[in-house]
This record gives C-alpha cells, sequence and structure tokens, in this order.
C-alpha cells in the first residue's frame, strides 16, 4: 500500500462520522503512513507469508457467472470451491474494461494511462515494474507466466520478468486454455514443494464469445437447435437501454453484431447460453489446475487470487462484449483463498475492489512494499480484520483514455471526453443502471461530489505525455 | 500519412463444411471408400483448424489429431491417440493416449493411459511441463464416454431420429462434462469445391461445451468435428503442420 496516497485519502474523504466507524485495525492502517519504513519492514516480516501464489486469470468473465454466486445458468465447481474456500468480493471493478489495459493495471497497480496502455497492444511503459519483474527482484518467489499476456503481444514467450511455461495460441480459448492448464498441470506435479513459486495462469475464455458473436451475427430467424429453447436463459431486467445515453455508447452498441445482424430476443438467448458454456469451459480448465495443486501438494501453501480483465456485455442494455462502464462489462469476480488463512466462504459486498488493487495486495502477502505510486491498496487488512478499512471511490477508465467511472459505495459516476451527457447511477436503488440521475437536480451536489473526486484522483497520476486526452482528464470536473 | 484500415469482413454464419470450403479450409478430404467398416480397424487423422471469425485473416491450422482404431481380442476396442497442438514462439503441445473402450455405443472407456509433453522451438522437450495418468473407470459405466471416443463412437450410429444418446464425457480423459446430448439432426447438401456431396450431421450439446457437430459420409466416415470456432478436418497430410 502507499501510505502517502492512505494518508491522502483520510483527510480529504473521510468525515468525522464515517472515522469513527472504522475499526481499531483500519485506525491503524491509517496510522501506518505514520510509521518508519523499518517498523513497517518489521511487521511485515511477522505477518504469515504465503509459500506460493497461484494468480488465475480469464478473460471477459462478468462477476455473475459462478453457481455459488447465484448464477443459475452455469455449473461451476472449481469457481465454487474457489469462493466457497475463501473471499470473494461483489464489488470488485476493473481498472479499464478492456484487454490491455486492463491486464496493465493489474500488473502494475498504475492506472492504464499512467502505464501508457490506453488501448489494446501497448507495452507497459519503461520505469514501471511489473508484478513478476518486482516480485523476482525484491523475494525468494520464482516467477513463472503461463498463457495470455496481451502487453503488447497477447501470447509470447517474453514476458519481462517471468519465466513462460505456456505461450498459448492467438486467440482461441478452447484450445489455448486446454493446452494451458495441462501445462501447469505438469508444473505443479514437477515442481519440487521446497522452491517458492508466483505462478500467474491466464486463461483465455470465455473470451470467445467475440468468435461466437462473429460466427453468429446473421440472425438465422430460428433457432439452430430447437431442443435448447427451453434451456435459453431470460433476457435480463435491463435488456432495454436509455436512448439518450453518452454517444461513446451508443456507437459502441450499434456497431456490435446484434445490431448489425437484427437479432431477435431468441438470438440475444441463444448468445447468452453460449456465454455461460464458454465460462463453464474454463470452470473446467481452472479446476484442473486447482486439482493439481491438491494433488502435488501445494494447496496448503497456495494463496491463489483469481480475477478477469473485464466482463462481457450480456444482453444487459443490449450490449455485448466489453468498454463500457454498465457493471457487465466493468465488474468482475475477485476472489482469494489460502486455507487457514483467509476467511472461508466469505462473500464482501461492502468494500470496494479494483484490478489496481492486485499487485500491492499480492506484494503485502508476499512481506515486501509495494512499487511507488500504487493506485489501488493492498486487500489483506479486508481478510484479516474483523472490518477492513472503507475506501471511498474507486475509479475506472476506458479505451483510448476516453471516459472515466467513479465509483463510490452507493452511485457510479460516467463521463465521456467531448460529451455534455454524463451518467449517475443510484446503484442501491437502481442496480441495473436504467435511470440516469445525472440532469436531475437534487442530485446536484451529488454530481459535483464525483466531479471533484475525479478531478482530484487525475491531478495524482503521472500519465506520460504520448498518452491522448491525458490533459482533458486533469482539467475535467 | 494516414493507416490504412485492413478490410475485413465478419464470417456471420457458425461454420459447415460447406463454409469451411469457402473459408479455404478443408482443403481435399482423402478419397471416398466403400469399404470403410467404422467397427474395422482404421486410422483417421484430422487437421485441428480454428476460425477467428473473419474471411480473410485470422484462421489458421493449429494442429493435427490422429486416432487409430484397433480390435483387440477381448472383443472391445483399443483407441491409439495421438494429438499435437502448435502454440506461439513454436511450442508444440503433445498428448498421446492409449485407451481401451467398451464396445458399446458409446466406446465408454474402461481404462486409459494418457500424457502430455510439450516440445519447444529448440525441438528438445521440457521435462518440467510433462505429466502423465493411468485410470481405470471408477465403475463400469455405460453413460459414459470421451471426446475422443466419441470420435469412434458416432461413426457407428445409424442415421436416424433415434432416441438421443445421454451421456457423461470424460474430455481429454481428464476433465467429467456432465449431461451430454448426441443426436442426429440429418442430411445435408454440402457443396465443396464443384460437388455436391450430402452429409450427415450428429450435434452434441450439453454443459461445459458449445454446440459440436459431427460430419459424416454416406460410409459412415466422419469427416469433420465442427465446434464454434474450432474444427477438426480430415486430412492425412495434417501431421505437417508441427513438424
Amino acid at each position: 500500500m502507499n501510505k502517502n496516497t492512505t494518508i491522502e485519502r483520510s483527510t480529504r474523504f473521510v468525515n468525522r462520522r464515517d472515522f469513527i466507524k472504522l475499526s481499531g485495525s483500519a485506525v491503524a492502517l491509517l496510522a501506518e503512513g505514520t510509521l518508519s519504513r523499518n517498523v513497517l519492514a518489521a511487521r511485515r516480516s511477522r505477518r504469515p507469508k504465503p509459500k506460493n501464489i497461484l494468480l488465475i486469470i480469464t478473460d471477459q468473465q462478468h462477476l455473475d457467472t459462478i453457481a455459488a454466486g447465484g448464477c443459475r445458468h452455469v455449473r461451476t465447481p472449481a469457481l465454487d470451491r474457489l469462493k466457497t474456500h475463501g473471499v470473494s468480493f461483489t464489488q470488485s471493478y476493473s481498472a479499464n474494461p478492456l484487454c490491455s489495459p486492463a491486464r496493465s493495471s493489474i500488473f502494475t497497480g498504475r492506472t492504464s494511462s499512467e502505464a501508457g496502455v490506453h488501448v489494446n497492444g501497448r507495452p507497459i511503459r519503461s520505469g514501471i515494474p511489473n508484478l513478476g519483474q518486482w516480485l523476482s527482484q525484491q523475494t525468494d518467489y520464482e516467477t513463472f507466466y503461463a498463457g495470455k499476456w496481451h502487453v503488447p503481444r497477447t501470447y509470447t514467450s517474453d514476458i519481462p520478468g517471468f519465466r513462460v511455461i505456456n505461450t498459448g495460441i492467438g486467440g482461441f480459448g478452447y484450445l489455448c486454455d486446454t493446452v494451458m492448464s495441462r501445462a501447469c498441470e505438469g508444473f505443479l506435479r514437477n515442481r519440487s514443494k521446497r522452491k517458492p513459486f508466483f505462478l500467474v495462469a491466464s486463461f483465455m475464455q470465455p473470451h470467445d464469445i467475440c468468435e461466437w458473436l462473429r460466427l453468429n451475427m446473421d440472425n438465422p430467424g430460428e433457432l439452430r437447435y430447437p431442443q435448447l429453447a427451453g434451456e435459453l436463459p431470460e433476457l435480463p431486467d435491463n435488456f432495454q437501454f436509455d436512448e439518450n445515453e453518452p454517444e461513446a455508447i451508443r456507437k459502441r452498441r450499434l456497431g456490435n453484431e446484434p445490431f448489425k445482424g437484427n437479432w431477435d430476443k431468441e438470438q440475444w438467448r441463444y448468445y447468452l447460453w453460449s456465454y455461460y458454456r464458454n465460462i463453464e469451459y474454463v470452470d473446467a480448465e481452472i479446476g484442473r489446475v486447482l486439482q493439481a495443486l491438491e494433488d502435488f501438494g501445494h494447496a496448503k501453501d497456495t494463496l491463489v487470487v483469481l480475477t478477469s480483465d473485464h466482463g462481457e456485455g450480456t444482453a444487459h442494455h443490449q450490449m455485448v462484449r466489453k468498454s463500457s462502464f454498465y457493471d457487465e462489462a466493468a465488474r468482475v469476480p475477485l476472489l482469494f483463498s489460502w486455507p487457514g488463512h483467509i476467511v472461508e466462504n466469505k462473500t464482501d459486498a461492502v468494500h470496494l475492489a479494483s484490478g489496481l488493487d492486485i499487485t500491492p495486495t499480492l506484494c503485502d502477502y508476499a512481506g515486501i512494499e509495494s512499487p511507488a505510486n500504487m493506485r489501488g491498496r493492498s486487500l489483506r487488512a479486508v481478510f484479516e480484520a474483523s472490518a477492513g478499512s472503507r475506501r471511498d471511490f474507486i475509479v475506472s477508465e476506458v479505451t483510448s483514455n476516453t471516459g472515466r467511472m467513479v465509483r463510490t459505495g452507493r452511485y457510479k459516476y460516467i463521463t465521456y471526453k467531448d460529451d455534455a451527457v454524463e451518467q449517475l447511477f443510484d446503484m442501491k436503488d437502481d442496480p441495473g443502471e436504467t435511470k440516469n440521475l445525472a440532469a436531475r437536480s437534487r442530485y446536484a451536489s451529488i454530481l459535483a461530489e464525483h466531479r471533484k473526486l475525479l478531478k482530484n484522483w487525475e491531478r495524482r497520476l503521472d500519465v506520460p505525455p504520448n498518452v491522448p486526452n491525458a490533459d482533458v482528464w486533469r482539467r475535467k470536473g | 500519412m494516414a493507416k490504412k484500415k485492413s478490410k475485413r469482413t465478419i464470417v456471420g454464419l457458425p461454420l459447415t463444411p460447406t463454409l469451411l470450403d469457402e473459408l479455404g479450409a478443408l482443403g481435399n478430404f482423402p478419397p471416398s471408400s466403400e469399404d470403410f467398416n467404422p467397427a474395422g480397424n482404421w486410422v483417421n487423422t484430422y487437421r485441428i483448424w480454428t476460425c477467428h471469425g473473419y474471411r480473410e485473416s485470422g484462421n489458421d491450422n493449429v494442429g493435427f489429431l490422429r486416432i487409430e482404431r484397433l480390435i483387440n481380442p477381448q472383443r472391445s476396442l483399443t483407441l491409439k491417440v495421438h494429438q499435437e497442438v502448435l502454440q506461439t514462439d513454436a511450442l508444440v503441445n503433445i498428448i498421446e493416449a492409449t485407451v481401451d473402450c467398451r464396445n458399446n455405443q458409446l466406446a465408454s472407456p474402461i481404462q486409459w493411459k494418457v500424457s502430455s509433453r510439450f516440445r519447444g522451438a529448440d525441438g528438445k522437450y521440457i521435462s518440467e511441463l510433462s505429466s502423465n495418468n493411468n485410470s481405470v473407470a471408477a465403475e463400469r459405466l455405460d453413460r459414459s464416454t470421451g471426446d475422443w471416443c466419441l470420435f469412434e463412437a458416432v461413426q457407428r450410429l445409424t442415421f436416424e431420429k433415434a432416441p438421443l444418446l445421454v451421456f457423461d464425457m470424460l474430455e481429454g480423459l481428464s476433465l467429467l462434462k456432465k449431461d451430454q446430448h448426441l443426436s442426429y439432426r440429418g442430411l445435408y447438401p454440402t457443396k465443396i469445391g464443384s460437388e455436391n456431396i450430402p452429409l450427415h450431421c450428429f450435434v452434441q450439446l450439453g454443459s461445459g461445451i458449445l454446440p459440436c457437430e459431427y460430419w459424416l459420409d454416406d460410409h459412415h466416415r466422419l469427416l469433420a468435428v465442427v465446434s464454434m470456432n474450432k474444427a477438426y478436418i480430415l486430412d492425412e497430410q495434417a501431421e505437417k503442420i508441427t513438424r
């Protein structure tokens, strides 16, 4: 955790009443900023450290895709097992709901604009270490990578800071994930239990829904497999969309296959059914890796973390794919499990979490300081204290640095560059994000507060000049 | 200079043999033979082809699957499986399996040996990623099969809208996918090159998989297996891909 950030947050955003509500441990956490580096290092070294860390990343998995989390449309024994054996966050957001940018934030703890990865296929800016580089420099973990990377190359045998044990196949989760999970299984089978490892297992699925969309764009007018008619999921309550959305969203929707192909409701439902089968597919591959952890004696010594780079539109607001701040594209699973050390079967619906938190959290568990200028924070206190310190907001970015989302405990604020239409949703009363409150006068002060949070957040960022729109966000408020 | 946008056309439709041919994926099937006996000894080799969803780019051959069927003296059957999948930067995954199967409708696995190895760009095997597994089916279940077993079993089914086959599937002889259904879809006119060849289609639906279509000729020889963006295409030259 970055101590300076914590202090700043504590003085700026925590009012007196909220402060009193904070637990003793949270107050202690805030006080960390005043402790010397040596004291903090000593404190870290006394806390248990997992022998191994396994970071599992899926691609394009929305939060609501886990049977044990309440999704009725899937069977996910592996994800269920992880969820019931640890802590899962339900208010967990991608730092940027697009592949490369999201991954840059997961692996650096910096915003995608700071990392210089504002679009797909950009490398992480030099001078910002990724988790593999940092852990291999600062700890005795050997660092390994399997599967999709995408900063910049999607699949590569050359990832700074990691030894790549499996590269993957461009774009095809169906084959790629099977090969990758077999490589991880082999790795775990042959790995000496004496040597600590940090392994990233980065799956491609359920991203194949992108190929599915291209191979099913043209509305067939009838269900290809009539026997599925009784199995298709219902359309979501917020299937309809607001005609007065920001232009970026409207354009994105019209450019997607359902609108190009003039889908009827049955085709939408068939799309949902297909997405859930991809979820089940990756669940089985994750299961192979978790089983290997168990079978080869690593399970008790391994902290397992699972997240996804971004979600999937899943027909809400008639959206598919990503690059939107609606919850389906922006909210992702975030699960932590470490037998005997992290409380089991806990669903945390209170704390806001972000992909930006993964680097500081893993550094915290590894017993080291995070790299400088973390924009997220360690979530360890949330697992280990009776009540962790509640942050006030998180921020996400979107493609080409053109949009921002501020999520506070109750509201979600969305704004795009050069677009007068802002969005403000009351996530408690309207979790489906159907009523934009931004133009209603009674919400003017809430809107202003969120704009201010964003402005202050942006001022702290160190965005390189070659990232488009950097000035826009510094000015905007 | 303005960046030139490459023009790509979305395929738009689910893959079928006709579409595979249009996309240049099919090549030539090995010559058809009336002597083909699905219940005899045979070897089928399939090229593994993947589709990115565009007509012009991103579609590629990524490996092969060879299945050899051997009748053994105990009147059961043995499948010898060899699959190679080529990954980025010339890393190859090699799966080899020997599966003893019941001689039932689903070729239910009785016992099997599976190994997974990886070969690096330098041609050397990466021993730290190898794994192998010898297993015996926990029970003598008639309702179970494997994905490779289905490549065999589907060739012995009759082309009629018989009741559905319902089963659990051990994918790669390791991952259990429950509640699978296999049914005959029908006979479809299929345009391959300048020829019109009627092909029979079975479809498998179930948990953890996208619909999987098995396309066979009149002699019950399995020509192609298509599941969403992946196709196994019968091709005697397929082994060249990873070598």
